[in-house]
């Protein structure tokens, strides 16, 4: 008999057992537990950066107290560069630009308060930077200053004249200095609204209203002037075609003019130099060591090569 | 630093970075201020592997003139040091700039060439050899390259919760302003 060779109750048994280990909730295919593992595995580090910590706070003591001074950072793990490889990078990011358009500057961050006195100041560079400076000097065109100022290289001497051209908007200068006594002239002729914002208005303030025009005219040829500015103090230091010695000398005679200016308004607002920034006019900027050269720099001379058009 | 480290590293390592063998003395670039007329290239050049060569060469001069026609030839000047005068190949030709007797000039055309057939005509010219990157410059670039991907990962991250926050801001003006509609 056919039938006698499958026990009934074996088969039974046999299919009672089929269902049970299918229900079996232990046995999960395997190929699903590293998935879960994962995805947990996928929370990023900063997961907890998005919790809003705050949220519950009342907005009154989540909010932040003002600072009184100028923001400084920490310059523990800042990258600094000695003067010669920081002119090596800046020299390769102005590679091909107009010599003359150009330039290095120096920034200098304070350790200042936001109120109180700035310094600013103006400084005749051992190397100067810009030598076509165009000088106003506002003193009657016949007087002798006039004529004094004139040889020493002012580009445009007058009173009404000079006030008719620029309320034309026609401004040929980038200084203007003013003659002691012809500052109730300069008062009356309504230019400061033109001038003011330019930064040009001559007031005793600034030094730049004089009795000797013709001296701080010749003082003004080749110097530059510098202000603070949100903690910082900003000047153009060189020429692209330095070399390291000069930039070393420009840069030493402007930390020490800034320093002396510092020591002036000590006693109102205490200030003090954190950081000194070397960059250029498309460079980006190289806060400096204090050194002139670091381990692996290139001879200074390498970095004099002019880059100038020959015709 | 991390902005200021991935310029540097920019400006030191890439296509450019080679190092000219000691008698190239100057080298210069003249081409037209616009791209047409196949001036791309060269101002590709000049702005991308002229900054590596000058940081790897500081002593060689490198000048750029833009100041010629749209249709005039764009050519790069390379200037040896005269003593090797003796030796020059026959494909030398003289260089729109006037030069001493004693210097040899060689030029190469850069019109219609991209920036890497340019640099490649000027590796095989002044026989150069590329600078390769220091076990320490390749972790640094590793470093930046795994803050680049990370970063992007966060912003987007960031992005999604700033715009729920924005919508949900959204939905609470509007409910507002409906109460404030029935109200009024």
């Amino acid at each position: 008999m056919a039938a006698s060779r499958y026990c009934p109750s074996c088969l039974s048994a046999v299919s009672r057992s089929i269902p049970q280990t299918r229900i079996n909730p232990i046995q999960t295919p395997s190929f699903l537990l590293p998935f879960h593992q994962i995805r947990t595995a996928v929370q990023s580090a900063n997961a907890a950066k998005y919790k809003r910590k705050g949220k519950d706070a009342p907005a009154s003591q989540r909010k932040k107290k003002s600072r009184t001074s100028y923001y400084t950072a920490d310059l523990k793990n800042a990258l600094q560069f000695s003067l010669i490889d920081a002119m090596r990078y800046l020299k390769a990011a102005e590679v091909g630009r107009p010599p003359t358009s150009a330039k290095y500057e120096l920034h200098i961050k304070l350790k200042t308060p936001k109120n109180g006195a700035v310094v600013r100041n103006r400084l005749r560079l051992p190397h100067p930077v810009k030598t076509d400076l165009r000088i106003c000097v506002i003193c009657p065109s016949d007087s002798k200053q006039a004529q004094a100022a004139r040889e020493a290289g002012a580009a445009l001497v007058g009173e009404e004249e000079v006030f008719d051209q620029v309320k034309e908007g026609k401004i040929e200068f980038d200084r203007c200095i003013c003659h002691q006594d012809s500052l109730p002239k300069l008062a009356k002729s309504d230019v400061a609204r033109i001038l003011g914002p330019r930064g040009l208005m001559p007031s005793a303030k600034t030094g730049t209203v004089v009795k000797d025009v013709a001296g701080s005219v010749k003082d003004m040829v080749g110097a530059s002037e510098y202000r603070e500015r949100a903690g910082v103090v900003r000047l153009g230091i060189g020429q692209l075609g330095f070399t390291p010695e000069e930039m070393h000398k420009n840069i030493r005679t402007a930390i020490d003019s800034i320093k002396k200016d510092i020591a002036g308004v000590a006693d109102r607002t205490p200030k003090d130099i954190h950081e000194v920034v070397l960059s250029s006019t498309n460079g980006p900027g190289f806060s400096l060591s204090g050194e002139i050269r670091g381990p692996n720099s290139p001879p200074s001379k390498d970095l004099a090569v002019k880059d100038e058009l020959v015709a | 630093m991390r902005k200021l480290q991935t310029k540097l590293l920019a400006i030191r390592l890439g296509p450019g970075a080679v190092v000219l063998p000691k008698e190239v003395k100057r080298i210069h670039l003249r081409f037209a201020p616009k791209i047409n007329g196949g001036h791309m290239g060269s101002r590709k050049f000049w702005r991308h592997e002229l900054v590596r060569l000058k940081y790897h060469n500081p002593a060689v001069s490198m000048t750029v003139d833009r100041d010629i026609e749209q249709t005039d030839p764009a050519t790069m000047s390379v200037h040896f040091a005269p003593e090797n005068a003796d030796q020059t190949s026959g494909s030398a030709t003289a260089s729109s700039a006037p030069s001493q007797q004693t210097e040899r000039v060689e030029t190469i055309n850069m019109k219609n060439y991209t920036n890497s057939e340019i640099l490649d005509a000027l590796v095989q010219l002044t026989k150069a050899y590329p600078v390769e990157p220091t076990p320490e410059e390749q972790e640094e670039l590793a470093k930046l390259e795994e803050q680049r991907r990370k970063s992007e990962k966060d912003s987007k991250l960031s992005q999604e919760v700033r715009a729920r926050v924005k919508r949900e801001k959204e939905l609470l003006e509007q409910a507002r302003g409906d109460v404030a509609s029935q109200a009024a």
